[in-house]
């Protein structure tokens, strides 16, 4: 998936239970590692944002907004942060997150192009191209 | 961060549903960053790529555009307690059509490197 992009791709790191079982030798490399790798993004112009998340969090959810306890924290689906790029091409986005230092642990991490507006905007005008065919 | 959650939801509305919501959309949002509470969010595309495995061997496509899970974009909120955010989480117009909002504290610092040291604490009170 070769395509191109202005607006930048988002990297969601997902999994919380993969530091489990490490050595505390070993967490400190991967912390080290991660934040390095952040900084050298970051200087090279890449990386414009990030972010870690408290594990904990709430989810708000339908029509009556009934708040509930989540995400679980020991699971493999749950977003532990976030990196904003700055690159222009899903290949080069997927090459920086294949840098990844958790990816040896059971980290898995999504990449997103980032829209140029709400998906509810595009809908009308696509909405409104058809009406005026 | 407030992280949206849906499936292609605007697909099933009429273009007056649309239309309202926009305005409402438009309204709350307006009102939101008068009061200083909201940082610039983005919509994220449908489609992408899930990287996993040792030095990232596995590129798949992901995540499915149809899971009411996948992640339809973001928003920062600038407020001091997680009420507060789940209070404006709460008026997000589109919730009336469904999905869900996940509501998550920004950490100061790495939760990693808050867990390594408090295991490098342990170790040193078995250690004394």
């Amino acid at each position: 998936m070769n395509t191109q992009n202005q607006n930048g791709y988002m990297l969601l790191f997902r999994g919380n239970d993969w530091i489990k079982g490490l050595s505390p030798e070993e967490k400190q490399k991967v912390t080290d590692q991660w934040m390095a790798w952040f900084r050298r993004l970051t200087d090279e112009g890449k990386a414009v944002a990030g972010n870690p998340l408290e594990r904990e969090g709430k989810i708000v959810s339908g029509k009556n907004r009934v708040v509930s306890d989540g995400p679980f924290a020991e699971s493999k689906e749950a977003i532990g942060g976030y990196f904003l790029l700055d690159v222009a091409s899903m290949d080069e986005a997927v090459a920086i997150a294949q840098e990844c230092p958790g990816l040896p642990y059971g980290v898995r991490v999504e990449v997103r192009p980032v829209a140029p507006e709400c998906p509810v905007a595009s809908e009308l005008k696509r909405e409104a191209e058809f009406a005026t065919v | 961060m407030l992280l949206y959650r849906s499936d292609e939801f605007y697909n099933r509305l009429s273009h007056q549903e649309l239309q309202t919501l926009m305005n409402e959309n438009n309204a709350w949002i307006q009102r939101l960053t008068a009061q200083g509470k909201v940082k610039p969010g983005r919509a994220l595309e449908r489609r992408g790529a899930i990287v996993s495995g040792k030095n990232g061997r596995f590129v798949t496509d992901g995540p499915f555009a149809e899971s009411k899970e996948a992640i339809g974009g973001y928003l920062l909120v600038d407020v001091e307690t997680l009420d507060e955010a789940i209070a404006i989480a709460q008026s997000i117009p589109s919730l009336a059509h469904g999905g869900s909002i996940e509501v998550r504290p920004l950490a100061e610092e790495c939760p990693l490197d808050v867990r390594a040291r408090e295991l490098a604490r342990e170790e040193q009170l078995v250690t004394v």
